[in-house]
């Protein structure tokens, strides 16, 4: 297993989780979300899951952002 | 105050849960009984008792096909869900119209989608469903790719055009695809007498069983990928139309 | 609580970190939203621990191509049995968010805001 990728992706997984959950703007936490699913896809890849990796990849990315970009849309897009 | 008090608790929880970390064998090791004893027998016999190349398809359709079924009512609850707290047609309360911003997106990203979009549902049913017992896939990934293209589709073009396209009656029959080709392979093997969802009918051998448990895999996979990308665009639509609704009087206005 | 054990384990204690900090999300911050990012972290670091389990090192994937023999598949084939199961689960999990957001949608309806403390009627905390 490649330890340098596998060290980045962890810590870009980790970077990540803490930008989304500490930005006040809600629009912008959730497409750091998203970009916290393709790394956890590029991750499953790096486990040697391929199912996992094409179900995270279309359902992190293509609906659950969208569900989340909708939302926020239609209620408020600052948190407080 | 409060903060403090869940700072605390996490680090409890934290203490333990690296305590318990630390005592677990290393990461890739090979002698730990689930590679020595679990993962050999179901490599062996995974391709001739499940069904499909691809172990992972056979484990989800064979091994543990109940599970699989479970996770379909999971889908297929949340879709009734959503529509129950988001559909307010019938009580006469929304007033859908053309969407409420009125702005097309560019040209470019109508050329694109307008290119792309067959291209990906030909991958996704084809590819992905239809071929997924031998190559990374499977129904309900499949499922999620069609799903995912029907919504950047709407994002293209809106969701009006969208909705023509794929009226509620259109969407409605295909939702229960997934449930009633499970219940529909399932009750097969009780019309044979042996066991609910079961791939090995009594009567038949050789080839010709081996023919039939490919059958009804494809049809249930079919169904779970149809079935599953259906109830997904649903619930987007369900979430996505521009009614507008009137805050009552007595709460503050956001 | 062995150090060098722990960053063999890197995947686990990156998965038990990211726990913390989506139940940190639930708990702490007040905003609706917010708090079902930090639900969408833990359930998803609990995926990545399950599936890191059976990782092998310099393994192949589990999709038969020319037919495996016991005692060779011993050291070469990822464990197919956890992602199996971790399969139906971010099914599940994509399911609750979605139920999750509309009720989000039909509290925003009745309420005017998405802020629990608030809504709820207690004082900062």
């Amino acid at each position: 297993m490649n330890w340098t990728l596998n060290l980045l992706l962890l810590m870009f997984l980790l970077t990540t989780a803490a930008v989304a959950i500490s930005l006040r703007d809600l629009l912008a936490a959730a497409i750091v979300f998203s970009a916290y699913s393709l790394m956890m896809a590029i991750l499953w890849t790096q486990l040697r899951a391929p199912d996992l990796a094409l179900t995270e990849a279309a359902v992190g990315a293509g609906v659950t952002t969208v569900l989340f970009v909708i939302t926020i849309f239609k209620t408020t897009r600052r948190e407080d | 105050m409060r903060r403090v008090a869940v700072i605390g608790v996490l680090l409890i929880i934290g203490a333990m849960l690296f305590y318990a970390i630390g005592k677990m064998p290393p990461m890739n090791s090979r002698n730990t009984p689930d590679k020595t004893h679990v993962v050999p027998r179901y490599l062996e016999k995974g391709e001739e008792e499940g069904g499909a190349r691809n172990i992972i398809t056979g484990v989800i359709l064979n091994y543990r096909g109940y599970d699989t079924m479970g996770e379909v009512t999971v889908i297929f609850s949340a879709l009734c869900a959503v529509v129950a707290l988001l559909d307010r047609e019938k009580r006469g309360l929304s007033r859908s119209g053309p969407d409420a911003s009125g702005v097309r997106s560019s040209i470019i990203v109508r050329t694109v989608v307008r290119f792309a979009f067959p291209v990906i549902l030909f991958f996704a049913v084809a590819y992905m469903m239809l071929h997924g017992e031998a190559s990374p896939g499977g129904g309900f990934q499949g499922g999620a790719i069609l799903g995912a293209s029907v919504i950047v589709f709407t994002l293209a073009f809106g969701l009006p055009e969208s909705t023509r396209r794929m009226p509620l009656k259109v969407r409605t029959p295909l939702e229960s695809t997934a449930m009633i080709g499970f219940l529909s392979m399932g009750f097969i093997g009780i019309a044979y007498g042996v066991n609910f969802l079961t791939y090995l009918l009594p009567g038949v051998h050789g080839t010709i069983a081996q023919t039939i448990r490919n059958l009804m895999i494809t049809v249930i996979e079919l169904g779970i990928g149809i079935g599953g990308g259906i109830i997904f665009i649903s619930i987007v639509f369900a979430m996505m139309r521009e009614d507008k609704f009137e805050l009552r009087p007595d709460i503050p206005q956001p | 609580m062995n150090f060098g054990r722990i960053f063999h384990n890197l995947n686990y204690a990156v998965s038990a970190l990211l726990f913390l900090i989506g139940l940190y999300t639930v708990a702490v911050k007040p905003n609706l939203i917010k708090k079902l990012i930090g639900l969408n972290i833990m359930e998803t670091s609990v995926f990545l621990f399950i599936v890191s389990v059976g990782m092998v090192d310099e393994g192949v994937a589990p999709i038969v191509t020319g037919g495996y023999k016991a005692a060779e598949a011993v050291g070469r084939v990822v464990n197919p049995i956890p992602q199996a199961l971790i399969l139906t689960g971010i099914v599940v999990a994509v399911s609750t968010t979605a139920v999750a957001l509309s009720l989000c949608l039909k509290i925003y309806e009745r309420y005017g805001i998405l802020n629990a403390t608030e809504i709820l009627g207690r004082e900062e905390p």
